[in-house]
């Protein structure tokens, strides 16, 4: 493979100061893994700068995997900071992996994570500078294939066409499979085509072209927005499950940056799925069954994974940490194996009813940055709609532990416009957060009661497919900044602050959550415009998307604010994460009647179709308690 | 507590001179610990490990004989601490040698104010291709090495330098900073700078000043020596 690293070094050194942060671009970083004598090459890739990708899960999860299989090897590649790309672009120097600074577009086979509903610009910046076209259409049979991913494949259909294939759910088999297909037919000389057909055929591979896309009427007729072009490629594209996670080493070996980059820690899932059944969370529908890690598979994680890398502080990470059966004990053990050398444990975002004062002694660790809690709804009645099981005691039982155990700030997180919201239930925030702060208050010595601080963090409630919350329309912007305004209002404490997320960006990202196959060409419009980098507030531009929207005749108002009763067909309904339509359509309703649902992994099964239709199962440690 | 202070000297190559002194402060900090030596923690609110650095370098620029000191909280013997040393640590980030220090020898950041640096140089038309880690090609040699030579030699140090510092204009003297003569070796250039209290020359910004219209540039730059008194 060609090496670019001279030229790289040539523009950084003639760049001078003007480039930020040469050393995003280094490699040979501690831990990365350098197989130049394989054969079939695959470059892993996060649509953003190294600082926000080297830290993804993802990426460093199936480079693994891939460097695992014999003649196989995985490289990582970063979409070069805004600066950088366009000097590589004046110099004719094309997008590049880390660890043999090779072009992309030399690669057997790149994979594109899809993180978030703001990288879709950044996947055509990146495949732009590789010099590979655009659409899985265009590319020419020496191209490489380009494979997506990750969160955003749930509904893909914005993306749809700048892929080849995209994998829905957990890639660890899948992932192998799929390149191991690509590799065998390349090597018998088999063309693009004859390929994509093969692929589309392995579980839980969808590709896009070869499918018919449906205008709406025709496809509320018939049920799906997608019809397959031939009779052996599926209707319905099921996620695929990795059924050895529970038992599978908790150690990851991880590559340990130089240069400064965001969760900059060792990391170690304990656990994958969380069924509390929060009615507007994808995270929390698209990762079911619970699976959990064993105590002994943890403990013995960290220890190695600190003495490998160095790192001074690790995270137990999770959708739900403190949901984890035995996360006493493995905090506990934690606590002892890592006395007096100076490095702290951290567990994201607590749930509110698993924190007590147990908890917040075990956290503790030495270093008590701020405490982050999410009740999402400030009133009862509005969280038991969105089936956020916690309650005002809850809340002050935590703020009680948490604060007599040392801890001065707390951030609170909520959400606006979820549905059914009132009036009502803004001005509940801000007196849930006021009466939180009282009781932080009470709970610290008197002379310490001048540092408590709590503040509500609150961003646009964006739908998400695959959830109960689905068919309901985003509220509009105006409309959110009334309500902001009232909750402003309404905090009267100068020690509650509140901070608020630009409700511009989530108008677009509510047009990417539930658009179809029409928004790929906004996408694509938005990128030759200019848009890119997206998730960055200061490079990101709503005119530049508006504007977009009309040249595509798409409204995206229309996207993200319509509502829809809960027998209509989504343009994702190809695409499944292995939920029964009736189980959200009955979410839904539960919903609108403020009734809520029970966590399975203690209490009863709510039937929502993964166990039964994946013929999988929920696998806890021990038992756990609600 | 028993307090052993162990003086790490390093080299910093090849790509890893990009780094910034931050970055490099982490990496080190990093390699004490996969090397398992038993570093003292500091007490307090926020613990870290009691690790101290040499004078910064800024970015781009090397260095051969880097220092750091680490405090340990019992003896290892220290030829086995560098061997642990070097097993964790990236090669262009590499100890070399270690030796335990007494608690009257100055602190790293401030033993050494005189720095001697080496910069190579190339026609602005050709040096691309020549870097520090890469093995040259025969072909990417200087087409006239003497031409090199010489215009390297003709190089003269500017009356004064202005920079820009916290938004405000600072007019600096090279006299003031450089000790004895610039040496002209071929295509490198060789000068030492004093480390000041009331401030430093940066290496990087002496070598762009004098270069600039020159046509020439420089493919690396490195501290080649650092020691406590002039002329040593």
């Amino acid at each position: 493979m060609t090496d670019l690293w001279p030229r790289i070094e040539g523009l950084l050194r003639q760049a001078g100061r003007s480039i930020e942060r040469p050393a995003r671009y280094l490699n040979h970083e501690w831990g990365c893994t350098y197989k130049p004598e394989a054969s079939y090459r695959f470059c892993m890739t996060y649509p953003d700068t190294y600082e926000l990708g080297q830290a993804n899960q993802a990426v460093r999860i199936l480079c693994n995997c891939v460097n695992a299989v014999e003649g196989m090897a995985a490289e990582r590649a970063f979409l070069p900071a805004a600066d950088m790309c366009d000097l590589m672009r004046a110099e004719g120097v094309p997008a590049f992996s880390l660890e043999s600074c090779a072009p992309v577009a030399e690669f057997d086979a790149v994979g594109i994570t899809l993180p978030h509903e703001l990288a879709a610009t950044n996947v055509l910046e990146f495949l732009d500078l590789s010099g590979v076209a655009l659409r899985s259409v265009d590319r020419k049979e020496s191209d490489p294939m380009v494979f997506g991913g990750g969160p955003c494949a749930f509904n893909a259909e914005p993306y749809a066409p700048f892929f080849d294939a995209i994998m829905l759910g957990e890639g660890e088999e899948s992932l192998p499979e799929l390149l191991e297909l690509h590799r065998r037919m390349k090597n018998e000389g088999a063309a693009r085509a004859e390929m994509l057909h093969a692929m589309a055929k392995l579980p839980g591979v969808y590709v896009p072209s070869l499918y018919d896309v449906l205008e709406e009427n025709e496809a509320q007729r018939r049920g799906s927005w997608v019809v397959p072009r031939f009779d052996d490629v599926p209707s319905v594209i099921e996620k695929r499950l990795w059924e050895g996670f529970a038992d599978s080493d908790a150690y990851e070996p991880m590559i340990v940056p130089f240069t400064e980059v965001v969760h900059d820690r060792l990391n170690v899932e304990i656990l994958r799925g969380c069924t509390r059944g929060c009615r507007f969370c994808q995270a929390g529908m698209m990762y079911r069954p619970v699976r959990e890690r064993s105590a002994d598979n943890i403990v013995s994680a960290v220890c190695r994974g600190l003495a490998d890398t160095g790192y001074d502080e690790v995270s137990l990470t999770s959708l739900s940490s403190t949901d984890h059966s035995q996360i006493e004990q493995i905090l506990r053990r934690l606590n002892r194996a890592l006395e007096g050398k100076g490095i702290s444990i951290s567990i994201p975002s607590q749930r509110l009813d698993s924190f007590g004062v147990d908890m917040a002694e075990l956290v503790a660790g030495g270093k008590r940055g701020g405490l982050t809690f999410a009740p999402e709804a400030g009133t009862q009645r509005l969280r038991d709609v969105i089936n956020k099981g916690v309650t005002e005691d809850d809340l002050f039982g935590a703020i009680d532990a948490a604060f007599a155990a040392g801890w001065r700030r707390c951030k609170l997180y909520f959400m606006i416009g979820l549905p059914t919201e009132t009036d009502d239930d803004i001005k509940g925030i801000a007196s849930l957060a006021q009466r939180a702060y009282d009781r932080a208050k009470k709970a610290v010595p008197e002379n310490q009661r001048g540092n408590v601080r709590v503040s509500i963090s609150c961003a646009l409630f964006v739908p998400k497919a695959q959830t109960p919350f689905q068919w309901d329309g985003q509220i509009s912007p105006e409309e959110a900044k009334r309500r902001i305004d009232l909750l402003r209002r309404s905090v009267k404490y100068r020690a509650v602050d509140v901070h608020w997320h630009e409700p511009d960006v989530s108008l677009v990202e509510a047009m990417m959550s539930r658009g179809g196959r029409e928004v790929a060409d906004v996408v694509e419009t938005a990128w030759r415009a200019g848009a890119r980098f997206d998730a960055w507030t200061e490079l990101f531009s709503l005119d530049g998307w508006k504007a977009a929207c009309e040249a595509c005749g798409v409204s995206m108002e229309g996207i993200a604010q319509a509502t829809y009763d809960t027998d209509y067909i989504p343009p994702w309904s190809h695409l499944s994460a292995g939920l029964f339509v009736k189980f959200l359509q009955r979410e839904r309703r539960f919903a609108q009647q403020e009734k809520t649902t029970p966590d399975c992994t203690y209490d009863t099964c709510s039937a929502c179709g993964v166990c039964m239709g994946l013929n999988t199962a929920i696998q806890t440690q021990e038992v756990r308690h609600g | 507590m028993a307090d052993f202070r162990l003086r790490v000297t390093y080299a910093m190559s090849g790509r890893l001179v990009m780094l910034s002194h931050l970055e490099v402060a982490r990496a080190l900090e990093r390699a004490v610990r996969r090397a398992n030596l038993p570093y003292a923690v500091s007490q307090g609110f926020s613990p870290h490990m009691k690790q101290a650095f040499g004078a910064a370098l800024p970015v781009g620029v090397g260095g051969t004989e880097e220092i750091f000191d680490v405090q340990l909280t019992e003896y290892v013997a220290p030829d086995k601490a560098l061997d642990r040393l070097r097993a964790a640590s990236a090669a262009d980030l590499m100890p070399y040698k270690a030796c335990y220090i007494t608690k009257d020898v100055p602190a790293a950041s401030v033993a050494y104010p005189f720095s001697t640096y080496r910069a190579v140089l190339a026609f602005d038309d050709e040096g691309f291709a020549e870097s520090a880690d890469s093995s040259s090609s025969a072909d990417s040699a200087p087409s006239d090495f003497g031409a090199l030579a010489q215009r390297v030699a003709s190089l003269r140090v500017p009356e004064s330098i202005t920079v820009v510092r916290k938004k405000k204009e600072k007019v600096l003297v090279p006299s003031d900073f450089l000790v004895g003569a610039m040496q002209a070796q071929g295509d490198a250039l060789e000068f030492t700078l004093e480390a000041k209290k009331t401030g430093s020359l940066r290496p990087d910004v002496l070598l762009e000043a004098m270069l600039e219209g020159t046509g020439l540039h420089a493919v690396s730059i490195m501290r080649i020596r650092q020691r406590e008194k002039a002329g040593e």
